[in-house]
C-alpha cells in the first residue's frame, strides 16, 4: 500500500468532527500473533539498554532471555530489572545460547561492528542502535554481513517507526508542504555528557562519547538520528556540509576536545538546506525537526507533531475541526495518529502525543519483522547512509572544512 | 524550604531539574568538580526517569498505562515501581487509611484537576477509592486496578521515591555530603557541609512564618501542608490534601513534618507519612518507631513533636540554639 493510499480524508456530515485517518496498522494496535514468541538478548545495558529493557517488557510475547554488559555494575542493575534473564559479560557467550532468536545491540557506537558481525554470523535477528558505527568502513562491514543473512537487520533510527512521523510523512508525500523552503533540526540538552562510574578506573571506557578517537560527537551521535528523518521524508541526501563548534558552557571546559555546541549546514539538491544546531549547554527547544514549505511547515518533536498551514494553501475542510496549538503567532494543527477513530469516539484530545516513547514503536516494528516477516522499518542500507552523513558532519565540525558528500561515500558496498 | 549555603572551602556543585511539577535541587560537596557534576547529573536523570514513569499527567507514563487499564487487567511494572506501590500500601495500613494512592477520582471530583468541584461526582468517586482497588501480584511483578474509573495518583509519595533513587545513585558513587530536595516538600541530607554538624533546613508554616530549623544528617525530611493549591466551595477555602477516610479535604493539621533516618525507601516513607500526619493531625499508633513527627495544629501556636525517645533530630526555634527533640516536646511556632 502506498503512503498516499494509506491516508484518507473522512468528512463526516452534520458538523461532526472530521479528521485525518491513518490505518491502524501504523500505530499501537499490533499484537503478537497467537502462538508466536520471540526470545531476545540485549547486549549493552547502559542508559539506552535500560530504556530498551523497559520498552521490551511492554510487548506481549517477547521474552527477555539474556542481557550482556562488560561493566559489572551495569550488568547487576540490568539483572535487577530483567529478572529471570541470563547475564553475560561477553557477547559471544550470549550468542552461544541457542534459545535466543534476536539480539538488540546498545553498546558504544565504536563497538557495534564487532558485536553486530558476530551476532549476524551467529544467525540472529539484529536491532542495532543508531548510529550504525563510527567509521564508514565499519558501516560497510556491518551492511555486507547483514545483506548476506536471511535474518532481520533493523537499524535503530526511530523516526521511521513513529506513528506521528508516518502521518506527517504521508502529508509531506501528498504535497501538503509543496516546495521545500528550508529544513531545520535542533537537539538541546544541558548536560556534561560525562558518565561517572562507581569504579573510577572504568570511567575512561564509559566516556567514549568524549574521546575524539572514537566519538562521532553531537553531529554523529544525535544528528544522524535526526538527519535520517529528512532523508526518509525527501528521499534525498545532502551533497555538501559546512559546520563548526565550540565549548559554550565553561563547566564543560574540563579538558575535552569534543565541542559541546555545534552548528552545521547540510546542502540538499535543488537548493534547500538543513540547518542543524545541537548543544549540551542549554535545553532550550529540546529536540525537533522542521520542514518548511511554500504551503505548510511540519514540525516534528518525537512524541508530538504539528502542521502549520499557509493562509493561501488549499484547505480540505477538516482543518477547522482539528486539534490546534498556538505557538506565538503561528497556529499548529496537531498531528494525531488514528484521528478518525478517536474523533468518532469523541476522544480526539487523548490522541495528542504518543502513547509510548518513540523507542517502543521501533522495537515493536523489529519484533513484527522477526515474527511475521514484515518489511524492516529501517534497513541496514538506510541506516548506513544516515550514519555516513553523521560521520561526515562530525568531520566538518572537527576540521572546520567543507565536506563533500559523494555517491561513493553513500554507497553501501 | 530553602537551600543553605554550605560553609567551608570545599567545592560545592549545584544542579537542578524541573520534574513532578516542582524543582529538584542538589548541592553536592566534592573535591573533583567534573566528576561530582557527572554524578549529580546521573542522580537527577534518575528523577527525570521516575517522573516519566510515575506522572499521572503524561500519557506515556507507566502510571497512565495502569490507569488506562483500570478494570481491564494486569500491567507489568518494574521492580522500583512494585516496591513503591507495596510501600504505599504499607503506609496506608499503618496510618489507618489516612494515606491513599487511589485518591485520583476523588481529587478530580473535588476540582483539583481541570474540572469544577462536583458534589455528586465526589460521592460517586468515593466508591472508586480505597486500597482494595489496587491488586498487587508481586511474584509476577504486575498490578491492576479493580474497576474502570479507578486511578493511581502518586503525588504524595513519588517525589520522595525519586529522591530515594537519586540518593542511591549518589551513595553508590561515593557521595557522602549532599543535600537533595524536591521543591518545598521533601529533602534528603547525607553527611554535612564542611565544618557543620548537619544540613539546616527551615520549616515555614502556612502563614510563611519561619518555624523550627531542623539540622539533618543522614536523614530525610518531608513537609505537608494544605496550602498551595486550594479550591473554594460555598465560600470556604479547601486545601489540596484530601482525607481518604472522609472523602473530603483534610481538616487535621496546619502543617506536618516527617523525619526518618536515611535508608532505602526512607524519602518515599517520609513523603507519605507527612501527608498521613497532616490528615490525622496526630501520630497514628502504628507509625514506624523511627519516625519523628512534627505537627502544627490547625489553629495551633506550637509544634508538637513525637518521636523515638533517643531522637537524633536536632531542632532550633531561632536558628541559634539547638535543642534535641525528645518525645512530645513542644516548640512555639
Amino acid at each position: 500500500m502506498t503512503d498516499l493510499n494509506r491516508r484518507t480524508f473522512i468528512a463526516q456530515s452534520a458538523g461532526a468532527l472530521s479528521a485525518v485517518a491513518l490505518t491502524p496498522s501504523l500505530a499501537s494496535a499490533w499484537r503478537m500473533p497467537r502462538g508466536a514468541a520471540l526470545s531476545v538478548g540485549v547486549i549493552g545495558v547502559g542508559r539506552q539498554g535500560r530504556q530498551i529493557l523497559s520498552e521490551l517488557e511492554k510487548i506481549d510475547g517477547v521474552t527477555l532471555a539474556a542481557i550482556c554488559d562488560i561493566d559489572p555494575s551495569r550488568l547487576d542493575s540490568g539483572q535487577r530489572r530483567a529478572q529471570g534473564a541470563r547475564a553475560f559479560a561477553d557477547h559471544r557467550a550470549l550468542l552461544d545460547d541457542p534459545d535466543i532468536d534476536a539480539v538488540i545491540i546498545a553498546t558504544p557506537t565504536h563497538t557495534h561492528r564487532e558485536v553486530a558481525v558476530d551476532a549476524i554470523s551467529a544467525g540472529r535477528h539484529i536491532y542495532c542502535e543508531a548510529p550504525l558505527a563510527h567509521t564508514i568502513e565499519d558501516c560497510r562491514a556491518i551492511a555486507s554481513t547483514a545483506r548476506a543473512s536471511a535474518k532481520v537487520f533493523q537499524a535503530g533510527f526511530q523516526g521511521r517507526s513513529n506513528p506521528v512521523y508516518n502521518l506527517a510523512r504521508s502529508f509531506y508525500r501528498s504535497d501538503s508542504v509543496r516546495d521545500l523552503v528550508q529544513m531545520r533540526a535542533v537537539h538541546a540538552r544541558k548536560t556534561s555528557w560525562r558518565i561517572p562510574s562507581p569504579d573510577p578506573d572504568r570511567e575512561r571506557a564509559l566516556n567514549w562519547r568524549l574521546d575524539p578517537a572514537v566519538s562521532l560527537g553531537l553531529a554523529g551521535e544525535w544528528g544522524a538520528q535526526q538527519f535520517d528523518v529528512f532523508h526518509w521524508f525527501t528521499g534525498n541526501f545532502p551533497t555538501r556540509i559546512r559546520a563548526g563548534g565550540f565549548i559554550a558552557n565553561p563547566d564543560n571546559r574540563d579538558g575535552r576536545e569534543i565541542p559541546d555546541t555545534i552548528h552545521a549546514t547540510l546542502e540538499f539538491p535543488g537548493g534547500p538546506t538543513l540547518v542543524y544546531q545541537a548543544t549540551l549547554a542549554s535545553s532550550y527547544e529540546d529536540e525537533y525537526e522542521l520542514l518548511c514549505g511554500t504551503f505548510a511547515t511540519i514540525k516534528l518533536a518525537w512524541s508530538h507533531g504539528w502542521m502549520f498551514k499557509e493562509a493561501d494553501a488549499p484547505t480540505q475542510g477538516w482543518e477547522i475541526y482539528a486539534n490546534k496549538q498556538q505557538f506565538h503567532t503561528d497556529e499548529g494543527i496537531t498531528l494525531i495518529a488514528e484521528a478518525t477513530k478517536l474523533a468518532a469516539q469523541g476522544r480526539l484530545q487523548e490522541g495528542v502525543g504518543l502513547e509510548h516513547p518513540p523507542l517502543y514503536y521501533a522495537l515493536q516494528d523489529f519484533v513484527k519483522s522477526c515474527v511475521e516477516g514484515a518489511e524492516v522499518a529501517t534497513s541496514v542500507e538506510a541506516g548506513l547512509r544516515s550514519t555516513v552523513v553523521g560521520i561526515l558532519a562530525n568531520r566538518a565540525v572537527m576540521t572546520g572544512e567543507v565536506v563533500e558528500v559523494t555517491q561513493q561515500e553513500l554507497a553501501v558496498g | 524550604m530553602t537551600l543553605p549555603d554550605p560553609p567551608g572551602a570545599q567545592t560545592v556543585i549545584r544542579l537542578a531539574i524541573a520534574a513532578m511539577g516542582t524543582r529538584f535541587e542538589l548541592a553536592l560537596c566534592a573535591a573533583d568538580a567534573a566528576r561530582a557534576r557527572a554524578i549529580g547529573e546521573l542522580a537527577l536523570e534518575e528523577i527525570r526517569l521516575a517522573h516519566e514513569r510515575l506522572s499521572a499527567f503524561q500519557p506515556q507514563s507507566l502510571v497512565s498505562r495502569i490507569n488506562r487499564r483500570a478494570g481491564a487487567g494486569w500491567t507489568v511494572v518494574d521492580p522500583d515501581t512494585l516496591a513503591l506501590l507495596e510501600q504505599a500500601r504499607d503506609v496506608h495500613a499503618r496510618s489507618g487509611g489516612a494515606f491513599d494512592i487511589t485518591l485520583g477520582p476523588l481529587m478530580r471530583a473535588w476540582g483539583f484537576r481541570d474540572a469544577e468541584c462536583d458534589a455528586g461526582a465526589a460521592s460517586a468517586a468515593r466508591r472508586l477509592v480505597g486500597m482494595g482497588m489496587l491488586a498487587i501480584d508481586a511474584p509476577s511483578r504486575r498490578v491492576a486496578l479493580a474497576q474502570p474509573g479507578a486511578e493511581l495518583d502518586l503525588g504524595a509519595i513519588a517525589k520522595g521515591h525519586a529522591l530515594d533513587l537519586a540518593g542511591a545513585i549518589l551513595r553508590a558513587h561515593g557521595v557522602r555530603n549532599c543535600l537533595l530536595h524536591a521543591g518545598t516538600s521533601t529533602a534528603l541530607a547525607l553527611g554535612a557541609p564542611p565544618g557543620a554538624s548537619g544540613w539546616r533546613v527551615a520549616l515555614a508554616d502556612r502563614g510563611r512564618r519561619l518555624g523550627p530549623v531542623v539540622t539533618l544528617r543522614n536523614q530525610t525530611l518531608s513537609v505537608s501542608s494544605p496550602s498551595g493549591r486550594t479550591i473554594r466551595v460555598d465560600g470556604a477555602a479547601h486545601g489540596h490534601v484530601l482525607d481518604p477516610r472522609a472523602g473530603a479535604p483534610a481538616a487535621g493539621a496546619q502543617c506536618a513534618c516527617a523525619i526518618l533516618p536515611a535508608a532505602a525507601g526512607a524519602c518515599a516513607g517520609a513523603d507519605a507519612w507527612s501527608t498521613a500526619l497532616l490528615v490525622c493531625a496526630a501520630r497514628p499508633p502504628r507509625a514506624p518507631a523511627e519516625l519523628t513527627s512534627l505537627t502544627l495544629a490547625r489553629h495551633g501556636a506550637s509544634w508538637r513533636i513525637d518521636g523515638p525517645a533517643s531522637s537524633t533530630v536536632s531542632l532550633t526555634c531561632d536558628q541559634t540554639s539547638p535543642r534535641h527533640a525528645g518525645a512530645r516536646e513542644e516548640i512555639p511556632a
